[in-house]
């Protein structure tokens, strides 16, 4: 069945699902699990060249003709910071775009909304697309809608802790709010997870640790992709009201007695 | 010359950016330079000259989520 495609800036997607490529045991597991996946925008992170330990070159194990990369600022703790990861990337020929991350607390790694908030004026001024990470607040995510966000993303739950997603009810404010899409990011740890988001309208969910370290990540992203089609459709479909009494599926006449 | 490269003092003799990359063994497409907080562009490695106590970030692209 037709759905209209996910529309972030300029660019359009088949798939809601966006994957990480971070914590996967090897090259080989990602590239599977990525396919699995059937997502067509992958993140990846900028880092000081390692000159001791020289890393193989994540983008030969991304699939440019199916993926699009998505390159994040995770780890900047000030809009500089962040301001400068994101000119880098696109130094390094990746595509205009940044999930804008600013986080303010080693232990949580929640967002410094302040920071973000500065650092996506400064880079939608220079031509980016901007897909800042946010506190599920609908306040901020106004604020980022405001400064020409192409989209705002809301954490469930705090990167890598896959408690999924603890305030649904803030998730179906902002989405009630927001006039761009809005993608769940950071907590997903299961398929239903991922269900329970996109059941509430999200527009689209990312992840990475909830395959990556799955025992079997091929396996989980298939059930990630299959969870966010669900979701998606379950809440294109409309769900019932929930009622505190019974209703009977079969006919209540003509019971043998 | 000393340079500060990314965050570690090294003792080099690079006149120019695309002269460090070389004597660093990297490759120049797959990583960005940053000079005193500045992006050095792709086409400008080869006559961006280098200073001593220059702080140079280099970088790459690696996993994350």
């Amino acid at each position: 069945m037709n759905d209209e495609k996910l529309k972030i800036g300029k660019f359009e997607f088949n798939s809601r699902l966006i994957i990480g490529t971070g914590k996967y045991a090897n090259f080989d597991i990602m590239k599977k699990a990525h396919e699995a996946s059937g997502a067509d925008v992958v993140t990846v992170a900028i880092r000081r060249v390692n000159f001791d330990s020289p890393d193989e070159n994540l983008l030969n194990h991304i699939d440019k003709n199916k993926m699009m990369i998505l390159p994040n600022t995770a780890g900047c703790y000030t809009a500089e910071e962040a301001i400068r990861t994101a000119r880098l990337a696109r130094e390094l020929g990746l595509p205009d775009w940044v999930k804008l991350e600013v986080i303010g607390d080693q232990k949580t790694l929640m967002p410094d909304n302040e920071e973000t908030l500065k650092a996506a004026k400064v880079l939608i001024k220079e031509g980016f697309t901007i897909l800042p990470y946010t506190n599920d607040d609908v306040v901020y995510a106004k604020k980022f809608e405001e400064a020409g966000a192409a989209a705002v993303m809301p954490l469930g739950a705090p990167i890598g802790s896959g408690q999924g997603i603890l305030n649904p009810s803030n998730i179906k404010i902002i989405l009630e709010n927001a006039k761009v899409p809005v993608i769940v990011d950071a907590g997903v740890g299961t398929a239903s997870d991922a269900t329970i988001a996109m059941e509430l309208g999200a527009d689209g969910v990312l992840l990475n640790t909830g395959v990556a370290l799955a025992k079997d990540p091929i396996r989980m992203a298939k059930a990630m992709k299959l969870a966010v089609e669900s979701g998606r459709d379950a809440f294109l479909a409309g769900r019932i009201p929930k009622k505190l009494y019974a209703s009977a599926s079969s006919p209540i006449e003509g019971v043998v007695r | 010359m000393k340079l500060i490269i990314n965050g570690k003092e090294k003792e080099v003799e690079c006149k120019r950016v695309s002269d460090l990359l070389d004597t660093l063994s990297l490759n120049k497409d797959a990583v960005a330079v940053e000079l005193n907080k500045n992006i050095v562009h792709r086409e400008n490695f080869d006559n961006t000259k280098l200073r001593d106590n220059n702080k140079l970030e280099i970088v790459t692209v690696v996993g994350g989520g």
